[in-house]
Formats: structure tokens, sequence, C-alpha cells
């Protein structure tokens, strides 16, 4: 009995649901800006951590994303600002650089029409066809070609199309690239080579559109790995990186191509590698995170200091290597407590090599422990790092 | 050139002045000596490792003959004439098989990982074949430079099976770079014969499936290398595509020290090479032919070579290794806090248990 009348509710409840993803579907014809306020009102009050059971909700959570990009206050540092997404930031930067550069080259697969994602949007028709390309479909060879670029000493922005299609370039980065002026006594190098890549989950992209490999790469000295938050950051810190004289690689949050929305200056800026930012002040504990899930931490702290009178002090670590042992130790000498999140899987992930490193420094009796001998602090807690 | 140096097609002869071909000659020889000497002083624990050119010698003279000094070299790691051609000193050859404190890459590599910014000779790395994709993009940006100047990426017929060569040729094709793609066909890769390493008719006839124009030469003819580098040189720049040379030769030595190819292939075999298709035998036959070289001169200059070998190695030995902050250097372009962290770790532990490890021979 209560079966059946469970499922005539689920039926019921699916017929709601088919009602309000038709108005979820035409709410998606509305631009990006327009469906973040909704989401952004909806939010919290609708209970996004209430179990999926609940009928009407079922057909909705398609939709909707795991978080709500926030954008931060707006920069008046830089002059006059701009509306863009993540992808156009990207553009920007790239337009800046290709600007600025005369031997700056764009290339990749599909990059000359603009871009899978379209980041590369107006810059061959801008710049011109040697200098905005494609190339064929082979990521080593894409890798290869522009260490060999910069080898010459002329930039080269490589594009992989999906960081989950990185790793044929793998051997490219890890054993040249990265390597290239350690093994030649700095003779050579190929500090002009940038590559970008879209990173991370996007809600459909299954095992081979979503994944996040920055720590395969944390584990190699000589590149340095970047990832933003927004749109504003995106362009900074990309701008750092083509400029940076070491090999650098920028994943680009791809969720968050369309659905983050910011004033970002037109002129160029750089934003420092290796500094993490603290986004949010706070005293009870530490949340590490970067790209995405710094906005599901976001919520998380609010929620925290909501239903539990809890005081998050935020991160966003941004560059994943070198990273910024000082700022998250400071944070967490002042927190005592530690938690880092990040999409990719938990075993070996680099929450690991943050979780290890600030633990070494609270084992003062650990023999084999060196850095920062004198950053002495204490941990109340275990440290806890979870994956999204 | 024939087997006894007399040239075949008289309109084939590229009439090189006397000194040039001397120095060609003079290259190749000194090149052979320089390898005896350091293979014999790796067997005698001096050097750690090497990797001899015997044969190949042909190869690397008569190409780089061919190119402008400022052309860029991508090479695998048995084309050290080369950079002999280039005058790159005996004594940074040393420096570098010992790892002392005057190898310009600061001790870093195995022996044989040579490299040179002067002379343009891209430093060498292990991994194989990785320089293919590298040396199309150093011609592409030359290219666009508007340098008159190419490219010129060595690598083995074995190194042509690697993914990173097909990237390479395909991405020179269809970019259109200046490139000349130079294999060294030498008969093995280690201990595997080309019939186990690939089944169609070698690394030229792949050339056309990407659009590439190739030629196949015969690698112990100094004389046709040089004129198959000439041209694909004078054509790579004039019309910006890539052209792909096989030469064929064959490796008399070993791979390296750390091989022994008694095991896989017969004495009988290696003798036929060195005894009748030798690409010095043959360029000496033609000198002496042309009256530009006789017994007295050979006996002068194997002694005057040996000796000057002699010299850069007794040198070479005496030298002190790099200082061990080298480790930490060059790994960024600046030093990262990480990184001096270690440094400094290092620092104190040598204060405190230096005596364990041979400080004596380190630079301070």
């Amino acid at each position: 009995m209560e079966l059946s009348s469970l499922l005539t509710r689920r039926r019921v409840g699916m017929a709601a649901a088919a009602s309000t993803a038709g108005r979820l579907l035409r709410l998606g014809a509305v631009r990006a800006e327009g469906h973040c306020r909704r989401l952004r009102r909806a939010g919290l009050e609708r209970g996004f951590l209430q179990p999926t059971s609940a009928g009407k909700d079922a057909a909705q959570k398609r939709h909707v994303a795991h978080f709500t990009f926030q954008p931060d206050r707006e920069s008046q540092e830089h002059g006059q600002t701009q509306k863009m997404n993540l992808f156009q930031a990207v553009t920007s930067a790239l337009d800046n650089s290709l600007a600025k550069d005369p031997t700056a080259v764009i290339f990749g697969e599909d990059v000359a029409f603009g871009g899978v994602f379209r980041c590369t949007v107006g810059l061959r028709d801008k710049y011109g066809k040697d200098r905005v390309f494609n190339t064929p479909l082979c990521e080593q060879g894409i890798v290869g070609f522009g260490i060999g670029i910069a080898v010459t000493g002329a930039t080269a922005i490589a594009e992989i199309q999906f960081a989950d299609y990185i790793f044929p370039a793998f051997d490219q980065i890890v054993n040249e690239a990265a390597k290239y002026r350690y093994r030649s006594g700095d003779l050579f190098n190929c500090g002009s080579l940038t590559i970008r890549s879209p990173w991370g989950c996007v809600g459909h992209g299954g095992l081979y559109h979503s994944q996040c490999p920055e720590a395969f790469f944390a584990h190699c000295p000589g590149i340095k790995v970047v990832i933003p938050r927004s749109p504003f950051q995106a362009k900074g810190l990309l701008l750092s990186c083509i400029e940076d004289k070491n090999p650098c690689i920028f994943f680009e949050p791809k969720i968050l191509y369309r659905a983050a929305v910011e004033q970002v200056p037109v002129e160029p800026y750089t934003i420092p590698l290796s500094q993490a930012e603290v986004i949010q002040e706070g005293s009870d504990i530490t949340l590490v995170a970067w790209g995405t899930q710094v906005h599901v931490i976001r919520e998380v702290a609010l929620m925290a200091r909501e239903k539990l009178g809890v005081s998050c002090e935020i991160i966003d670590l941004r560059t994943i290597i070198p990273w910024d042992v000082d700022t998250v130790c400071k944070s967490v000498i002042k927190t005592g407590r530690l938690l880092i999140s990040h999409e990719a899987p938990l075993t070996g992930g680099f929450a690991s090599e943050i979780s290890s490193t600030v633990q070494m420094l609270h084992t003062r009796r650990n023999p084999i422990h060196f850095f920062w001998e004198d950053c002495y602090l204490k941990l109340f807690s275990h440290l806890y790092h979870g994956y999204g | 050139m024939d087997r006894q140096g007399q040239i075949i097609n008289p309109s084939e002869d590229p009439h090189l002045p006397q000194e040039k071909v001397l120095k060609f000659y003079r290259s190749m020889t000194l090149l052979n000596t320089m390898d005896r000497i350091l293979y014999e002083s790796q067997r005698q624990g001096r050097i750690s490792f090497y990797m001899t050119n015997y044969g190949e010698e042909g190869t690397h003279v008569g190409s780089a003959a061919a190119l402008d000094s400022t052309d860029l070299v991508f090479g695998q790691y048995r084309e050290a004439g080369v950079l002999m051609y280039r005058d790159y000193p005996l004594e940074l050859f040393m420096a570098q098989c010992y790892g002392n404190m005057s190898d310009p890459g600061k001790g870093r590599q195995m022996p044989v990982h040579y490299g040179c910014k002067e002379r343009h000779f891209v430093t060498i790395s292990s991994p194989l074949a990785t320089q293919i994709p590298q040396a199309v993009g150093a011609a592409y940006a030359a290219k666009r430079a508007n340098a008159n100047r190419i490219v010129i990426c060595y690598f083995g017929e074995g190194a042509a099976s690697e993914g990173d060569a097909h990237a390479g040729f395909n991405f020179a094709a269809t970019l259109e770079c200046p490139i000349i793609f130079f294999c060294r066909n030498n008969g093995y890769a280690i201990s595997t014969p080309t019939y186990e390493q690939y089944r169609g008719d070698g690394i030229a006839a792949r050339g056309p499936g990407y659009g590439i124009m190739s030629i196949r030469v015969d690698g112990n003819d100094v004389f046709a290398v040089y004129n198959a580098t000439k041209e694909a040189r004078r054509r790579a720049v004039a019309e910006n595509q890539p052209f792909l040379i096989e030469a064929m030769t064959y490796r008399i030595g070993h791979h390296s020290t750390s091989d022994d190819s008694s095991a896989y292939r017969s004495v009988d075999e290696v003798n036929y090479w060195d005894k009748q298709d030798h690409p010095i035998s043959r360029l000496r036959h033609y000198l002496v032919s042309h009256g530009w070289w006789d017994e007295d001169q050979e006996k002068t200059w194997r002694k005057q070579s040996r000796k000057m070998v002699m010299e850069a190695f007794a040198q070479a030995e005496r030298k002190l290794k790099p200082n061990p902050n080298l480790l930490f250097s060059d790994v960024y372009q600046e030093m990262p806090a990480q990184l001096r962290k270690q440094q400094e770790s290092l620092a104190q532990h040598l204060q405190t248990y230096g005596e364990h490890y041979p400080l004596d021979h380190f630079d301070k």
C-alpha cells in the first residue's frame, strides 16, 4: 500500500517536475546573467542540500549547477572595465598579448574559427593566419611544436582542447618543457611557452570532458600550473603566465566560461603567480580551494556561518605549483583547522601535498622535515580534505 | 663517390675546394679519435657512459657542411660530428662527458648530451624523437622571423617509429616549415634491426605520405650527403616546406658503452662495413687520388689529433665537478621558495655530515 502511494506521489511529482523543467527550459533561453541571478535568489532557501527524492526538484537538478558563481568586487586599479564572461576574458588576454608581442602566436585544434569554447574568436582576422592557426589533431605535436617556437625566443600560446586530452603531451611537458632550462645549463629554455586548456567538471562531461589533472603536473618541477576562479582572475593570471619566463599550464574551468561574468579591465594587467589569495577572512577554520570549487566553498562558508556559527577563512590557491605555502600556513596558524576541497580524485590529489606540508610543520618532532622550522602551529583537529 | 672514392657521376660532383674537403676529413677523423679515447675512458671507469659515432661520421659532416652556421640543429645523440664540424672545442666535449665545472651544461646530464648556444646546437635530451616536433616549431618561428634560417632535425630510424616523429612530419607539412628532417638509418636501434623496426620501405617512403619531398642517400658518401642537404636547404628557404633525407649508413660501434653488440650481430657483419664501406676511408681515397693527402700527412695528423685529444682529456679529468648548489638553480628561471629551502637544507646537512661526501672533488 505504501509502495503504491509512493509511486502515485512520484508520478505526480514527476508531472510537476516536468512542468517545472519546461519552465526551466524556457528560462534557459534567457541570457546567462539572468539565469544566474535567478539561481542566486533561489539558491540557499531552495536547499541545495535537500535530498533529491524531493520530487519536484528531481528533473530541475539536471539544469542547475552545483554552485553559484560569485563575482568579486569590481577592481578600479586597471582602468576601464567591460562586462566579460570567462572565455571573453581569455580572448581579451590573448588579444592584449598578440598586440603587444609581435612574436606571439596561438595554435591548437580549431582555434582558427574561434575555438570550441570561443576563446579565440576574432583573433585570426585581427592578427593574421600566420599568428592564429589550426594544427593537426595531435597533442604531443602541439606541445612539442610550442616548445620549439619558445626555444627560439618567440611566444607560443598552445591550446589543448580539453585537459582530459593533455596526456599524449605529458612526455613533452614533463620530460622536455619542464627540464629544458635545467638540463641545458640555461643555454636553452622554453619559458615563453604557455599551454591553455579547458578544465574541470561541467555537469554532462563524463569521464573525458571533466578532468582536473593538476596533480599529475604538480609532481613536475620546472613548470607552473595556474587555475583561475573568475574572469578577472583569468585574464590577469593568463597574462602573467604568458609573460612568465617558465613554461606554464593554464587550466580554464569550462563551467565558468559562460556562467562567470564580471567587470574585467580592457587593458592588460597581471596577477602574480605563486600567490594565493585570502578572499574571505575568518577565524575558526581555513578553507582552501581553486577554480570552480572556490565558489562551492564560498557557499559552504556562508552555510557554516549561518547554521553552525563558524567563521571560515577562504583561500583561493590560484597557482598549484609552485604553491604559496606561506599564505596557507599563516592562515592555519591563525585558525588551527584546515579543509581543502578539490574536484579531482582524493588519492594523490593536490590536497595531499598541501595537507602533508602543513602537517609536517605541525609535527615539530618530525626529524625529516626542514621547511619553515620556525613556523610553529597547533592544529586543533585533523586536517580534512574532501573532493567535490 | 664509390667505395674507392671515385666520383660516379661527374655532374653530381660538388667540386668542393681542397680546404673544405680537408676540413671534412679532419672533422671525421678527429671525431673518430675522440670517440676511441672516450670509449676507452669509460671502460676504465673515468667517465660514466659514452656513445661512439663509428661509421656515421659522413652523415654528420656532409650535412653540417651544407648548412649555414646559424641554422639551428636539433639532434638525437649520435651527431657529435655536426658539433665537431662547427669547431666545438675538444675541451667542452670532454667537460660535458666528465661533467666537470667547465661544462656549459653545468654537469647535469649523462655524457654525450652536448649543447651549444653559440653554435646553434640545441642541447641533446635522452627521450627519443622529442626533438622532432620541437624542431618543426623552431622552423615555424624562423619562417615568421624571415631570418633566412632553416632548422635541421636528426634522428635514427628507430626514433622514427615514435609518435613524435609522425607528429613532427605532419606539422611540418601542414604548417609549411623550412626544415630538413635527416634520418640516420644505421641498421639498428640498440639490438633491434630494421626488419623489426618497420616493414615499409624505410623512412624516406613515409615522407610522401605526409606531403614531404624525400630522398634516400648513401650516408657513407659524404659528398652525396652534402649534395642532398645543400639542395634541401636551398629549397626549404625558398619554398618554406620540409624535406626528408634518409641517409643509409651502418652503426659500426655498439649502441653505447652499456651495450655489447656481439650479442645480436656477427663480427663479420661489422667488419664488412668497417673495411668495405667506411665514410672516412672513402673520403681518404678521394683525397689521395686528388693529391690532397698522403701517407705522411696521415701519420702526422693521427699523431697530432691524438695528442690534442689526450691533452684535452687529461685537463678535463683534473677539473673539479660543479658546485652542488647547481642542483637547484635553473629549474625555474628564478628559484622558488621551496627549492631555496631544499638548497638550504642540503647546505646544513653538509655542514654537519660533509665528511661523508667527496666534497673535495666539487667546486666550492
